[in-house]
């Protein structure tokens, strides 16, 4: 596979990503329905790139504040998976995506800091989808994100994503997710208070403005009962609630498992486990966790 | 506590209607501050002799005071003494009583007329003791006559004491002072020449520590205040439910605070190791915590009979007899106590308080003797109406009718206790031994 | 060594606690509703004056502090101390260690003697949840320092603009750890199911506390410790007539969530209690010259803390891993303690620390000992009730548990004329716990 190299002219404003989204998602979901969708395949082999990418100190507090990080010049990795985003939704809408962007489901995320970034830092952003493959109720693909700076990769983020119902052309048989073991609920080190509005405020400071985490109504037509919490943020505080144990350079992963439906008050565990940190998030009394993950400092 | 009534008389319309109207004319009495001069005015001194000329010296030299032994005209006099020590006949009064006659009606505001004579006994010649005894029929009556505040007390000197003793001049300077304000048709009987005069007589008590029980507020903590102003240092002592009055009282006197309960069984012994721990002596006590439950005695029951009588008399024998085994309390000691006309009088509904009080009468009598030999003396006072919290509970109408009961027409403050209190906690009054001083505007009731 | 100007006294003076005074503890809501820190602390404190007539006195320094604070109070001690009888000219200083602010205002000043910078303190400390600080929201907050900070009529407009009718609703300050969301009832009830401790046996320290509280109020111990306060003259938390019956009857609050049986109830934790306390130290020449019997000495503190954020041990254990270190360092073991005051946060907090200590496995692994710490003799813990019987005004509880065990530990003294010491010990918010030796003078 060829990269192709698409210049951004910045990072593009996440409404008019959506705005497109949802015209390519009716669009590929019209065509579907007439039997003349291109058949998903492995990537269009683009890579986005913005360069340039400067932090404004304000939202990066708002988010730190939001997420229970202190308010320091160094960027908790989610921060930067919020500034990356845009431009991985910018490649999920472009018209050779595969896949059908809005509804795709988030199902695991994997990010290795590798240095801190810092508020002066000046970012260059790349983003491309890879490794398309059958998931068990539908595709599932990689989006990876990258950020240099100086021309060292100091983060590097994969996200995976399901679109649900959507064949995959290439589809070894049985390729799908083991079953999982029945889920004992550990001895909880906390509990998060998760209001109402917690999806419009980490809307307010990342930019993801899907509407499913916004307001209940718009969370229905999507067939769920409430609005949801960004995944991306239930996983920041987890990295939040580890502290500062992680270091500056560390791996941080979280599989999402049942949606926060809002309000919520989820209980956690972040302890220590290995040579890192396990977190778990669930309701109590539930079949299963809401996310698992782990924070591992990379030394 | 505000007197209304006591207003409205002494000012403006209300002041004309009630002169019309003949009703009773209570006069605001003046009281004693630091720094106030003894008397506003003249002092004539009445009688002859060589102790009649001993008082005028007094008044004239060390006090400072106007003195004419003549009344003059046009001279509004402040005070007027009458030295009747050497009477020896009941006409011997004739001449000093009728000059004295002569300046009541010009007296100043606040005026104070005082006796001295001898006591009275079986071995005098009956002429002596007639003409002595008869001052006593005197004062009285005359205290009665004053009008504006004005008062007449009288000392009373036991045979080998001379006017000179520290405690008749103490008296005499109480009775002429504010200080003895609501204290009115009263004989003090001097019986010796103990005690000894202060240094200052603003801070009489400086360099002595007292023990005021029942201090946390009321009449109490008035004499903490008036002890702790007269120079003394002050150990307040209340109940532990009090501590929050308490601990006003003996911050606001410098003093300390000891939440005690008066009837414990090691009260005395407490108080005596707080106030030497502290302040390194103990010389005054002041037995003022008391209680009342009142009740018919036909409804006696012995809930209300027996706290009034452990409070009020039990536990003031208890740490009596404390100080006076401790051998700590020996440095010219003072105990005064509180009793209450209704302990000379009687009172209807008061058994209980009244056999407490009346207690405290014979207790002070009998306890002195033994404070004798170290010069100390124990000494009652009785307090009449008092305007007090506990007075201020008796129903409006009552409460006016005993106010006016007494020659000043009006309720005393705890302050005018209080000053009682320490002129015979201080070291002048050594020659006042086992007596129970009045504080009650010459009430119209009991001796 | 030649003598210079630099050098400290030849011997370091003690730190003596020469007493105490605080206000009977409320329960929230009763007597002190209406009642300020301030206005309490003050209380406290012109009562200790009084008692010990120290009226006008530049005393060393006198060090309190509050939990719950309201951002006026930002110099509380000091204004506290101008308001008192003590001397204007009195320094001052606010501390706050969460529930372990009491004891270490008492630490921090008895070292402050020691090193003779002062001769005498007052230590304290107050709380109050009936007249907790009210904070805006944070939007709203946010809207008014922009709105404060706007110059021009636009800027104010759009500051103006960003409140919204909601923002209007007061924050009340939460009883949770910041970092778990977890109240301190829900940790301990963690900890206690950790540790496998029962009903039973939380209620029966419950109980103990109610009596012996209840027995030292009547046997007027408290008549020099306390002075009352806004018509409170006892605790009014106190109930001497309960029974393991009736605290038997009490649905429990925490740990319903939980796989094991909840076991924590009303009765067998502290409930939000007002109040404030004070103690009086000084060295022996001060206390001297003030004609003060000395009643113990400061003899050693030491604090731990715990990593509860991440689940290694509960939130109210640090004083289990702190007084190991404390009696080692002093030659010390817990048969030589004549008295154990363990803050009774919880009934279970109490339990939880003697199980870790008498536990081989925790003596081992988390203690680093060749077994189990020791076992407390159960007639020496709390003997005369504790937090859970007296209520626990956060901040005051310190200073409540010195002076009370200080006055004991003269008294026993004074009968039994040898050496008599105590081992206090508070656990705090944040997975704090500070401990201490008191030595009978």
């Amino acid at each position: 596979m060829t990269d192709r190299l698409v210049e951004l002219g910045g990072v593009p404003a996440l409404g008019s990503v959506y705005a497109r989204t949802v015209l390519s998602s009716g669009r590929l979901g019209v065509q579907r329905r007439l039997g003349r969708a291109p058949a998903p395949a492995a990537g269009g082999g683009a890579v986005l790139h913005v360069g340039g990418v400067r932090v404004d100190a304000t939202r990066l507090t708002d988010y730190q504040h939001l997420v229970g990080e202190p308010a320091s010049d160094v960027l908790p990795a989610g921060f930067v998976h919020a500034i990356t985003f845009p431009v991985a939704m910018a490649l999920m809408s472009s018209a050779d995506f595969p896949l059908p962007p809005l509804g795709m489901v988030h199902l695991s995320n994997h990010v290795t800091q590798s240095r801190g970034v810092r508020v002066g830092d000046e970012l260059d952003v790349r983003a491309w989808a890879r490794d398309v493959r059958p998931h068990r109720s539908g595709t599932q693909v990689d989006l990876v994100a990258q950020v240099r700076v100086d021309g060292d990769v100091v983060w590097t983020g994969v996200s995976t994503y399901l679109a649900k119902g959507v064949t995959a052309r290439e589809q070894p048989g049985g390729a799908t997710d083991d079953e999982r073991e029945p889920f004992v609920a550990p001895v909880p080190t906390g509990r998060w208070q998760l209001a109402a509005n917690t999806g419009r405020r980490y809307a307010a400071v990342s930019g993801d403005r899907n509407p499913i985490h916004l307001s209940a109504l718009a969370a229905k037509a999507f067939g769920f009962p409430r609005a949801i919490a960004h995944g991306m943020y239930t996983a920041a505080r987890a990295l939040a609630d580890v502290g500062a144990a992680r270091g500056e350079a560390y791996v941080w992963t979280v599989e999402f498992a049942k949606p926060v439906l809002l309000p919520s008050s989820p209980s956690v565990r972040v302890a220590p486990d290995g040579d890192g940190f396990a977190y778990t998030a669930w309701r109590p009394g539930s079949s299963g966790p809401h996310l698992t993950g782990r924070v591992d400092p990379l030394r | 506590m505000s007197d209304t009534y006591l207003n409205l008389v002494n000012s403006g319309f209300t002041k004309k209607v009630a002169k019309q109207l003949g009703l009773p004319q209570p006069a605001p009495l003046r009281r004693y501050r630091p720094g106030q001069p003894l008397l506003e005015g003249a002092v004539l001194v009445v009688g002859r002799g060589t102790d009649a000329d001993a008082v005028a010296a007094l008044l004239s030299g060390p006090w400072d005071l106007e003195v004419h032994r003549n009344p003059e005209p046009d001279v509004r006099y402040a005070a007027v003494v009458l030295a009747l020590t050497q009477v020896e006949h009941p006409t011997d009064l004739t001449a000093p009583v009728l000059a004295a006659a002569g300046v009541l009606k010009s007296l100043t505001k606040g005026a104070r007329v005082v006796t001295l004579s001898r006591s009275s006994v079986p071995d005098d010649a009956p002429a002596v003791a007639a003409a002595r005894q008869g001052v006593d029929g005197l004062l009285r009556s005359l205290a009665k006559e004053l009008r504006g505040g004005s008062t007449g007390n009288g000392i009373v000197l036991e045979a080998g004491v001379g006017v000179e003793a520290p405690s008749v001049v103490g008296a005499l300077r109480f009775f002429l002072s504010t200080r003895s304000a609501f204290v009115d048709g009263q004989l003090l009987t001097v019986s010796s020449e103990a005690g000894s005069l202060p240094g200052s007589w603003e801070r009489p008590l400086e360099g002595r520590v007292a023990v005021v029980t029942g201090a946390a507020r009321g009449i109490g903590a008035s004499i903490a205040d008036t002890l702790a102003r007269d120079g003394a240092t002050v150990v307040a002592v209340d109940m532990p439910a009090a501590g929050e009055h308490m601990t006003a009282v003996a911050n606001r006197v410098r003093g300390t605070a000891l939440q005690l309960d008066v009837t414990a069984p090691d009260a005395g012994e407490r108080i005596l190791e707080h106030a030497l721990a502290r302040h390194g002596r103990l010389d005054i006590v002041i037995h003022n915590a008391g209680i009342t439950r009142d009740k018919l005695l036909a409804n006696m029951t012995p809930e209300k009979w027996d706290p009034v009588l452990a409070v009020n008399i039990t536990a003031q024998l208890r740490i009596n007899e404390a100080l006076l085994t401790s051998g700590d309390f020996t440095d010219a000691p003072r105990i005064v106590s509180l009793a209450s006309t209704s302990g000379i009088a009687g009172n209807r509904g008061q058994t209980n308080y009244a056999a407490s009080k009346g207690g405290v009468i014979g207790m002070v009598r009998a306890t002195a003797p033994l404070l004798e030999a170290f010069g100390g003396t124990a000494n009652a006072v009785a307090p009449g109406f008092i305007e007090t919290d506990m007075t201020a509970r008796i129903p409006a109408v009552t409460r006016q009718v005993a106010r006016r009961l007494n020659s000043l027409q009006q309720g005393g403050q705890p302050v005018d206790v209080a000053e009682t209190v320490a002129f015979l906690a201080s070291p002048a009054a050594g020659g006042v031994v086992g007596r129970v001083l009045r504080v009650c505007g010459q009430n119209m009731v009991g001796q | 060594m030649a003598a210079s100007k630099t050098a400290g006294p030849a011997t370091s003076p003690r730190a003596l606690v020469l007493g105490g005074n605080r206000i009977p503890f409320a329960r929230a809501g009763g007597a002190y509703a209406h009642a300020s820190n301030q206005d309490m602390l003050t209380a406290a404190l012109d009562g200790l004056v009084a008692r010990y007539g120290l009226q006008g006195e530049r005393i060393g320094e006198v060090a309190a502090g509050a939990v719950l604070k309201h951002s006026r109070d930002f110099n509380l001690t000091r204004e506290t101390v101008l308001g008192s009888a003590l001397s204007a000219e009195t320094p001052a200083y606010d501390l706050q260690q969460a529930c372990a602010t009491g004891l270490e205002t008492v630490v921090s000043l008895s070292n402050k003697i020691r090193l003779g910078q002062i001769d005498s303190a007052v230590a304290g400390g107050v709380d109050t949840t009936s007249d907790a600080p009210i904070a805006v929201s944070d939007r709203l907050r946010r809207a008014l320092l922009d709105l404060s900070r706007a110059r021009s009529v636009g800027q104010k407009v759009a500051a103006a603009a960003k409140i919204r009718p909601k923002d209007l609703a007061p924050s009340t300050p939460r009883t949770s750890e910041p970092r778990t969301g977890l109240s301190m009832g829900e940790h301990q009830a963690l900890t206690t199911a950790q540790w496998g401790i029962t009903r039973e046996a939380q209620d029966e320290i419950a109980l103990a506390s109610h009596q012996r509280l209840a027995a030292a109020w009547e046997q007027g111990f408290f008549d020099d410790l306390v002075t009352p306060y806004r018509g409170q003259s006892r605790d009014g938390n106190l109930r001497a007539d309960t029974s393991l019956e009736k605290l038997a009857a009490l649905k429990p609050t925490f740990g319903l969530g939980l796989d094991t049986p909840a076991t924590m109830t009303a009765g067998n934790s502290t409930p939000l209690t007002d109040g404030a306390s004070t103690v009086l130290l000084g060295n022996e020449e001060w206390a001297a010259a003030h004609g003060l019997t000395p009643l113990a000495v400061v003899v050693d503190a030491e604090a731990a803390a715990v990593d509860f954020v991440h689940g290694v041990d509960g939130l109210l254990m640090a004083p289990a891993f702190a007084v190991p270190r404390l009696l080692a360092r002093n030659g010390l073991t817990l048969a030589d303690l004549d008295y154990v005051e363990i803050h009774e946060a919880f009934a279970s907090t109490v339990l939880t620390t003697l199980a870790a200590w008498e536990s081989e496995e925790f003596g081992r692994e988390r203690l680093g000992l060749d077994g189990a710490f020791g076992t407390v003799d159960r007639a020496r813990l709390n003997v005369h009730g504790s937090s859970l019987a007296a209520g626990h005004p956060f901040a005051a509880t310190g200073g409540r548990i010195v002076a009370t065990i200080s006055k004991e530990l003269h008294r026993r003294r004074a009968a039994e004329g040898r050496p008599v010491r105590a081992l206090v010990s508070v656990c705090a918010a944040g997975g704090l716990g500070l401990t201490a030796i008191l030595e009978a003078v």
